[in-house]
């Protein structure tokens, strides 16, 4: 069993591990830069773009571009776009060869100022031409920053939603909500700028980490398909004894998620499950029967997930998805036609909407190992996996193991992942149409309580079609 | 034997009938000196359906008592519930003669009489109008305006009221015993006297009694009853869903219910099961447990969800500042104040009596709070009127209780 972890080592992890850059432009997007180096990104994958000298150098990046050289001078563009425009354009030489061995540029901006707004896009275009793709984190402004910046920032946003290959969204105000009301605001601007930092490493992880049950390229744009939509994102991680429940609920409290009302009006959800070797099946499931409480029948769940033997004893839950805004269908067909170096990206949009949703044949070539898997792995895997955890090298000892489990795990999970849902729409059509009289137990001869026109006294589960047993 | 004055509480429970005797001391405090109960039949939801059985539960309840606190009972304070128990808030107004300034007692009475002159359904009758606040010439939360100058002397009142009859036979109930009424509260109104302390009151908040048949509810902003009422939905309804839901007798349900539920999902592991021992020891039944957490939560969550409803169609929900506090026999389910915190979005407390001497072991259950805080209530009344009998049933109900 030893030899089956030694066997697996290093080298394929650099096969696998995806060049990345993430790229703070503006002061906003320097600041999400300091919280993303605080929650345990490489110094050398981060790059902080901006015009103003000042805070630049008080950035923790370890590649810095100054934008504007002579159209700014070292100083802020005073919050007018068009000047962050020109001196993106003058610097996008340095921009260029920053982000130039990357092939994932993630872009933190706060959109609405100068430099954020002007500057972002020039910088995903850059990407996008190099052939990189581009995810965008962008914060709109505070509603009381007036409706100036409100309108920069929506400009520069349906800017970013044109390039990019995906943009989440975070609203200040929401991220307010998150804050007591009597925190400092440099707390809640804080919790903006931790959030973004959440988001990168989970969406950094969700693509880098070896899957059990990989979630890809493909999976993540499909979760984030409905562009010009507000993104829905939660993140919780817990190490609990029930921190199963303790993420996902921590993943719902996230100001992106609304508690998980917003996730019932989506169609595509993506999550991913990633913990340490201790990670029971049944844990995963308990976590994913909750989550199902929270989406309607028919929404698809792209279901990933992942040991990390970094993650130790904690278990954490990624919940990526996004709400259809009514215009955005309008605008997607209202959109230029994508200029060439533009091309290649909408092929991949098209890719996952055309195959059914089907997660077993979504195409994975990091992952696809089809060495038949014999039974004896599994318990191979799963013994030195939980007894060994070497801190030296965890990961990759873990890491060959798990593609080699994929097929049987899938079924395991995915197609209980994929079914009941279905099984449960059928149920409830089934119950509609019964005709037997509902019985009201042991209230059969007491006067009935009825409250908005509901009988309380016939059981609830009864009511709500509930299939108990 | 007692040496203070004896009060006696007395609770027609859908579950049991639980009798507690307490005496004041002179020195104000309140000494609980005996329980009794009895297993309640002939009530559903709070209310007699079956008139002589209902009685001989009654009187074991009280024999019972008797018999733990070696005294005499005659006279008791009945709790009244039920969903049939609504309640209002009113405001009434005076206004005092040209020729004097100075607010005295009489016209406190007055206001009092003129907020109680509104209409409730003609079946209905009085439980109690509670004053909140008096307001002088416009000038807000004055607390007693005997004494002040002001021309205009108003009083906000929250007013409980109930269907006559259905009071009438409760009262008729203890009455054939026979036992002196010396009045009938609210049960909520009750555990509240208990359940909360004045801070509590003050800050804000909302006590919900659980019980066998009915959820009672009264809200609290600023020291005054703000809102009350209660739903015919409780603890056997969930005995009933668990029953139905699993096939097994209402008995093993119930005991299921006490000993194995639990309104938390997801905190069980897949398949986990619990197995039903039959009658002779042998293994019976196996029931799920998620299954049987997800018929009590839904169950409960319907409750809570219902009662956020009701409380949010006024603003006064808003002001709470101590939380929920969850009282009743049906508070004892497992993880019932986490689902009720969740629901309200508040700090959610599951409580019992405070502040009593006497039997503790008593105090400390939560399936009592309404019983013993009948003690308290009448204490707190029977400072402001020395003892009048029934007569007043029905009559003026207007207490310095708040």
């Amino acid at each position: 069993m030893i030899q089956l972890s030694k066997n697996y080592s290093l080298p394929e992890r650099q096969e696998e591990s995806i060049p990345i850059k993430v790229v703070g432009v503006g002061s906003a997007g320097s600041n999400a830069l300091d919280r993303v180096l605080l929650d345990g990104m490489d110094k050398d994958d981060l790059i902080a773009v901006n015009t103003d000298v000042q805070s630049l150098a008080s950035s923790v990046a370890a590649r810095k571009v100054q934008l504007g050289r002579s159209s700014t001078h070292g100083l802020g563009t005073g919050g007018d776009p068009e000047l962050g425009y020109q001196a993106a354009i003058e610097s996008a030489d340095e921009i260029r060869q920053a982000i130039a061995d990357a092939r994932m540029i993630f872009i933190c901006a706060g959109l609405g100022g100068g430099t954020g707004s002007g500057a972002a896009p020039i910088v995903a275009q850059l990407a996008r031409e190099a052939g990189s793709l581009v995810i965008a984190f962008a914060t709109l402004p505070f509603s009381f920053e007036g409706k100036r910046r409100a309108a920069q920032a929506q400009d520069a946003l349906s800017r970013l939603n044109d390039i990019a290959n995906a943009v989440i969204c975070f609203e200040n105000d929401r991220m307010g909500d998150m804050v007591a009301p009597k925190a400092g605001i440099h707390q809640a601007f804080g919790v903006a700028d931790m959030t973004i930092s959440q988001s990168v490493r989970s969406i950094v992880n969700l693509i880098q980490r070896p899957g059990l049950i990989r979630i890809g390229f493909d999976d993540l744009f499909a979760a984030l398909r409905s562009q010009n939509g507000r993104c829905l994102f939660g993140f919780g991680e817990s190490d609990t004894d029930n921190r199963a429940h303790d993420a996902l609920t921590q993943a719902l409290k996230n100001p992106l998620m609304d508690k998980g009302r917003m996730l019932s009006e989506s169609a595509h959800v993506l999550v991913q499950v990633a913990g340490g070797p201790g990670m029971t099946l049944s844990e995963v499931e308990i976590l994913m029967r909750e989550l199902g409480r929270h989406v309607r029948d028919h929404t698809q769940i792209v279901f990933g997930t992942a040991v990390d033997g970094k993650m130790g004893n904690r278990l954490s839950v990624t919940i990526i998805s996004s709400l259809a805004s009514e215009d955005s269908i309008a605008t997607q067909a209202a959109r230029p036609a994508p200029e060439p170096f533009l091309a290649p990206p909408p092929a991949i949009l098209e890719q996952v909407e055309e195959p059914p949703p089907n997660i077993d044949t979504v195409p994975e070539p990091e992952v696809v190992v089809p060495a038949q898997p014999a039974p004896s792995d599994l318990i191979s895997f799963a013994q030195p996996a939980t007894a060994e955890a070497l801190p030296p090298a965890p990961a990759p000892s873990i890491k060959k193991p798990a593609p080699r489990l994929i097929p049987p795990k899938k079924k395991a999970v995915v197609e209980k992942e994929a079914k009941p849902p279905k099984e449960k729409c059928v149920q409830a059509k089934q119950e509609v149409m019964q005709f037997e009289p509902v019985t009201r137990g042991r209230f059969e001869k007491s006067e009935p309580t009825i409250v908005e026109g509901q009988d309380l006294d016939i059981p609830t589960f009864l009511r709500k079609k509930v299939r108990v047993k | 034997m007692a040496s203070g004055d004896l009060i006696v509480g007395l609770e027609i429970g859908t579950s049991k009938v639980c009798v507690v005797v307490g005496e004041t001391r002179p020195d104000g405090t309140l000494k609980i000196l005996g329980v009794g109960q009895a297993p309640s039949r002939g009530v559903r939801k709070g209310e007699i359906v079956d008139f002589e059985t209902a009685m001989k539960c009654v009187h074991e309840a009280v024999v019972d008592a008797e018999q733990k606190s070696d005294v005499m009972i005659r006279s008791v304070y009945v709790a009244v519930a039920g969903g049939h128990i609504q309640s209002f808030n009113n405001r009434g107004c005076v206004m005092l003669p040209e020729e004097r300034d100075e607010i005295d007692e009489q016209d406190v009475e007055d206001v009092k009489i003129n907020a109680r002159e509104v209409s409730i359904p003609a079946q209905n009758a009085f439980l109690h109008s509670i004053i909140q606040h008096y307001h002088v010439d416009g000038q807000d939360g004055v607390l007693n305006p005997v004494g002040m100058l002001g021309e205009k002397l108003e009083a906000d009142f929250h007013i409980i009221h109930g269907v006559r009859t259905r009071v009438q036979n409760t009262i008729r109930c203890v009455k054939e015993l026979p036992l002196e009424v010396e009045d009938v509260v609210f049960s909520a109104l009750a555990a509240a006297q208990v359940v909360l302390t004045q801070h509590q009151k003050n800050l804000g908040a909302l006590v919900v009694d659980i019980g066998g048949g009915t959820t009672d509810y009264i809200l609290y902003v600023d020291g005054a009853v703000k809102q009350s009422g209660a739903l015919a939905v409780g603890g056997d309804h969930i005995t009933n869903d668990i029953s139905m839901g699993l096939r097994i007798p209402m008995a093993r349900a119930e005991k299921l219910k006490t000993e194995e539920g639990s309104c938390v999902l997801g905190n069980c592991l897949p398949g986990e099961t619990i197995l039903l021992k039959d009658d002779s020891g042998f293994a019976g039944k196996e029931i799920e447990r998620e299954t049987l957490n997800t018929i009590i939560h839904l169950r409960l969550r319907e409750i809570f969800e219902l009662l956020k409803r009701t409380v949010e169609e006024e603003p006064f929900i808003n002001y709470v500042g101590a939380g929920i506090f969850i009282t009743g026999g049906c508070s004892l389910v497992n993880g019932i104040d986490y689902l009720a915190g969740e629901i309200f979005e508040m700090p959610a407390h599951v409580t019992h009596a405070q502040t009593m001497s006497g039997l503790t072991s008593a105090v400390e259950n939560p399936q009592f709070s309404t019983a013993i805080g009948l003690l308290k209530y009448a204490q707190a009344v029977q400072v402001d009127r020395p003892r009048r009998g029934i007569t007043r049933i029905f009559g003026r109900f207007f207490s310095g209780m708040r």
